[in-house]
């Protein structure tokens, strides 16, 4: 390229000499504003330094002092010096905005003079370009538009490569579930599975193992305090309850390894009952199996107490409903419905007014309704059927003398069947339109469940009187009903009543069966499982020993069974 | 000489740091001290609204300057006018408002207005964001030239301007669109006004700002030493709207008063590079190559607009998380499901409301499908200006003279000077030459 350059105004001598003069008159300038800004700069930095990493209240001397006013609090003379010490820092500090806050006008001053006086500066010594003798503007503009296009596509490159790399960073908005989407099949988040129905959604369970010989035992993991409650499952951990005369704590265990990840002792609430509640041994102090949402785990005592913890152990919030008047001790598991805990709290007899059903909010605790139950108490866990559809959902509770259904988003009492009698234990089951409860000793019992108000002599769909237990929840699977009473086991057509099968044996049941596809899985109290073919005639599959009493009910996950004995929690799976 | 005013601007750029840690003063906070003599510390109080009278005199200065900068630019032709009047921009609009409110980012309060019908706009709001687009269709882009505070700082600071190559140039600008997509965005769901929140210069305004805003500041500012506006040219979202608005203008600047001579003086006189030089027909093979990309840039175009709201669409979980709304419940989130041990203040003080967590989890999901579909709009926002540019590089306008591009020329007048017919004018109509300024 050829280019000559001249300058604008050196053609007259005169002009030359007085825009040289002018030139160093602004270099000189700029050179006296730009050091002053850098000195004031220097001193605003050391200021905004000291000023923000001693505040006044992290004075060494001040927290020494009122260190020794903790030791010493009637000390007058301390007291006046901290005061004094106080005000002064306080004091200081605030001089120093101050100072901070005129060095920046002083900075803002020195600045603009430096900019004007080196842009004059380089106005005296501007150069003008001339123009290009030989310049084809035809070649530079498509040459720059070729070489634009070219950028811009780069530019749109580098815009789509960022905007993959954030996508294949960036994780969508999840607010369900606790833990990975794919863990969440791994759920058994309430005593008997989700539906409360003892159904496990996996066909891949053990049917062999030996808790003596250690055979497929994946792990064993001594609870720290005694419970009956079943264990409860979400993702790769198992939550589960014990508690003794005093104490009263929440357990966390690894899923893989069976490790105790945390336990949580509840803490002494301020409206508990210094003196532990009247418990039958067999029923003990942790009855009740927990339940959790996938966030929080809720569970209940004996006593009262009931504790929201999050999954890591830490407290949510607990409070204590007072010890109930329950002759065995109070066993009734937890039931999540949405966003909302519901405590069946039944206690004493019917006429005395005390039961109750409450409705809490997970998060809070706070109680969203509560209604009266014209009940005794009982022990049975309430189920909820249609939870899908809000509108169709009922809370099917049993309790002396009533099966009541309710709506659990507002507590209202949809239907109720005069039909209970004596110690509810068992919880009821649904299937197909029937709901089948267990009026213990004597009947069981089927309701259609599409009734309204008092629906006693118009929607018991059929009866059966063989084989009724008082503890063991009945099983169903639409076909046939399953019950187990004391040693012997009874089976119904589920539609229509008829006694299909009965078998005794020399066993004793206490945990209510459970169903993988067409299994039943039956736990006797010394710990053997009965495995029998879910079909209109008995046919044992066989049998396997524990080693270890039981009570609890197991819990099912992908090729996994965890069952709670008297002192282990153990894993089951087949190697 | 250079080198002298390169030691001299390193001393600046240090000092411009330095004060930069300075006016960070502002944030500082600690409690106050506990008396026990009965002294009662003084409420916390909320400042009034400015006084309407206020918003009148603002509009009116706004009406005023625009008015002033379109007959300087257009009419007077006077650089040294155009100097004056944003340095008074500077200090009213910048200092005196702090750089509040200014039609930048009342883009983002007109936005939300149109969005959000529980959200009453302010008529000054209303009138700062129209006024300018209303001259602009008239005079071009004299809002830029002297009446924006923030192209007001940075005009000043230009002191050695470096030309920007093309190939540079070009790409750079998309980002003044890909910035006014995402502030729309992101004020349309009420998320965020990006604009303000990263505005680099309100700090020096109002004497106080985080910290790396204000370093961010300083940055354009120092680039702004060689680099003419930095800001205005590749990221100011009201520039972009500027930018197309200023192709319809009615009037605008012109380099030479009356005819050009084609003395060629004026060619390197934009520091912003917007003069154009001539151009008359494109060769053959140019033509041709030229009509083959437009063909391929005609059948890319659906395709390119669909992966870009595609990918606008993938990136609405990241832009959701500017809500704070939806940062509140994913931090809710974590600590309810023990991915986190503590808790922090906004969650304290969320569960001290009351309000169910649930209802915060059905608030974020709702949001999250607003940036769904508004991030498609954004993404296809993007692809259409992309694509525009693309199309527009590949076709050529015929100019005889050098004339300032209508888009990118500021209307700053610093190329009047470079014109003989112009200094011709000047002598004629003052008696005296013209005197270069800024």
């Amino acid at each position: 390229m050829d280019q000559k350059e001249t300058s604008q105004y050196n053609s007259n001598p005169d002009n030359a000499i007085r825009d040289q003069v002018r030139y160093r008159t602004a270099v000189r300038t700029a050179i006296v504003a730009g050091l002053f800004s850098a000195i004031v700069c220097v001193l605003l930095l050391s200021n905004h330094f000291r000023t923000s990493f001693s505040g006044p209240l992290e004075s060494e001397e001040l927290v020494r002092l009122k260190t020794l006013l903790l030791e010493n609090t009637k000390d007058e003379n301390l007291k006046n010096r901290i005061r004094e010490l106080d005000s002064h820092l306080r004091n200081e500090y605030f001089q120093r905005q101050n100072y901070s806050r005129w060095g920046s006008y002083l900075l803002i001053g020195g600045i603009i003079i430096f900019l004007i006086s080196v842009a004059k500066a380089i106005g005296y010594r501007k150069i003008f370009s001339a123009p290009q003798s030989i310049f084809n503007y035809q070649i530079a503009t498509e040459r720059n538009a070729n070489l634009a296009f070219r950028s811009v596509i780069i530019m749109i490159a580098v815009l789509g490569a960022v905007t993959l790399l954030t996508i294949t960073s960036s994780q969508n908005l999840t607010f369900t579930a606790g833990v990975e989407p794919e863990q969440i099949t791994n759920i058994w988040p309430r005593f008997r599975g989700p539906d409360g129905l003892g159904i496990s959604t996996y066909k891949n369970i053990p049917t062999r193992w030996n808790g003596s010989t250690g055979e497929n035992i994946l792990w064993k993991t001594k609870i720290p305090l005694p419970g009956e409650n079943s264990p409860i499952i979400w993702g790769n951990k198992i939550f589960l309850t014990g508690a003794n005369e005093k104490k009263r704590e929440v357990y966390c265990l690894d899923a893989e390894s069976g490790k105790l990840l945390w336990q949580k002792a509840v803490p002494t609430l301020p409206q508990a009952a210094s003196e532990p509640p009247d418990v039958m041994e067999d029923t003990g102090f942790a009855a009740p199996t927990a339940v959790t949402d996938g966030q929080r785990i809720y569970a209940i005592f004996a006593n009262g107490d009931v504790i929201c913890l999050n999954f890591t152990g830490k407290i949510i919030w607990a409070g204590n409903l007072g010890i109930p008047d329950s002759i065995y001790g109070y066993a009734t598991s937890l039931v999540m419905y949405q966003n909302l805990l519901i405590i069946k709290y039944d206690q004493a007899t019917d006429e005395d007014g005390l039961s109750k059903l409450l409705a809490l909010e997970g998060s809070s605790g706070k109680t969203v309704w509560e209604v009266k139950r014209p009940v005794a108490n009982s022990w049975s866990t309430p189920i909820i059927i249609n939870a899908d559809t809000p509108e169709k959902a009922r809370l099917i509770t049993c309790a002396d003398p009533l099966v009541i259904a309710y709506a659990p988003d507002t507590g209202a009492e949809i239907w109720r069947v005069k039909c209970m009698y004596g110690d509810v234990a068992p919880s009821p089951v649904y299937a197909n339109g029937l709901v089948y409860v267990i009026r213990p000793n004597e009947e069981l019992i089927a309701i259609r469940t599409n009734g309204h108000n008092d629906v006693t002599d118009s929607h018991i769909a059929w009866r059966g009187e063989e084989g009724i237990p008082d503890i063991a929840s009945p099983l169903t699977n639409g076909k046939i009903v399953l019950l187990l009473s004391g040693g012997l086991i009874t089976c119904y057509d589920a539609e229509n009543g008829t006694h299909l099968w009965e078998k005794e044996l020399e066993m004793d049941f206490n945990a209510s069966p459970s169903l993988v596809g067409n299994r039943i899985y039956l736990m006797n109290t010394k710990g053997i499982m009965l495995i029998i073919e879910a079909g209109r005639e008995f046919r044992e599959i066989t049998k396997c020993p524990l080693g270890e009493n039981v009570n609890a009910c197991p819990a099912f996950a992908d090729g996994r069974i965890y069952l709670r004995g008297k002192k282990h929690l153990f894993c089951i799976s087949e190697k | 000489m250079m080198r002298l005013s390169h030691i001299l601007l390193c001393v600046l750029c240090t000092t411009l740091l330095l004060y930069a840690s300075g006016a960070a003063f502002g944030a500082e906070r600690f409690p106050p001290p506990q008396f026990e003599s009965g002294h009662e510390l003084p409420l916390t109080i909320t400042p009034p609204p400015r006084s309407p009278t206020y918003e009148l005199i603002d509009m009116a200065v706004l009406l005023g300057a625009l008015s002033l900068a379109s007959w300087l630019a257009l009419k007077k032709r006077s650089r040294r006018g155009i100097f004056y009047l944003t340095i008074f921009s500077l200090v009213y609009f910048g200092f005196w408002r702090k750089g509040c409110v200014c039609p930048i980012g009342a883009i983002q309060n007109v936005t939300l207005a149109l969005f959000d019908s529980g959200y009453v706009i302010p008529v000054s709001v209303i009138f700062f964001f129209a006024l300018p687009l209303v001259f602009t269709l008239f005079f071009g882009r004299t809002f830029c030239a002297a009446v924006c505070p923030l192209g007001a700082i940075q005009d000043l600071v230009l002191i050695h301007p470096l030309q920007l190559p093309r190939w540079l140039e070009y790409p750079l600008g998309l980002l003044g669109y890909v910035y006014l997509g995402a502030a729309v965005l992101f004020a349309a769901t009420g998320s965020a006004f990006i604009i303000c929140q990263y505005d680099p210069f309100v700090g020096f305004f109002r004497l106080s700002g985080s910290l790396e805003i204000l370093i961010m500041g300083v940055c354009f500012l120092l680039i702004g030493l060689f680099i003419g506006r930095p800001y205005c040219r590749f990221f100011c979202p009201y520039g972009a709207i500027l930018r197309i608005l200023s192709w319809f203008s009615k009037w605008r600047v012109t380099t030479t008063p009356d005819e050009c001579i084609q003395c060629r003086l004026c060619e390197n006189a934009c520091p912003f590079g917007a003069i154009q030089a001539p151009y008359t027909a494109p060769a053959p093979s140019n033509y041709r190559t030229g009509r083959i990309k437009l063909l391929v840039l005609t059948i890319l175009f659906p395709f390119v607009i669909i992966a870009f709201g595609w990918a606008g669409t993938q990136l609405a979980p990241t832009f959701s998380r500017m809500n704070s709304r939806v940062r509140l419940a994913e931090r809710i989130h974590l600590e309810e499901t023990g991915r986190v041990e503590d808790t922090i203040d906004e969650s304290d003080a969320f569960r001290a409301t009351g309000q169910p967590i649930g209802e915060l989890y059905d608030e974020a999901i709702l949001i999250g499908k607003q940036f769904t579909r508004g991030s498609m709009f954004f993404g296809v926002f993007v692809g259409l200006v992309a694509m525009l540019k693309l199309t527009a590089l590949t076709t050529r306008r015929t100019r005889i003279n050098f004339e300032p591009d209508r888009s990118r020329c500021f209307a700053c007048g610093r190329c009047f000077d470079y014109c003989p017919r112009e200094r011709a004018r000047g002598e004629l109509t003052c008696g005296s030459k013209p005197h270069p300024t800024g």
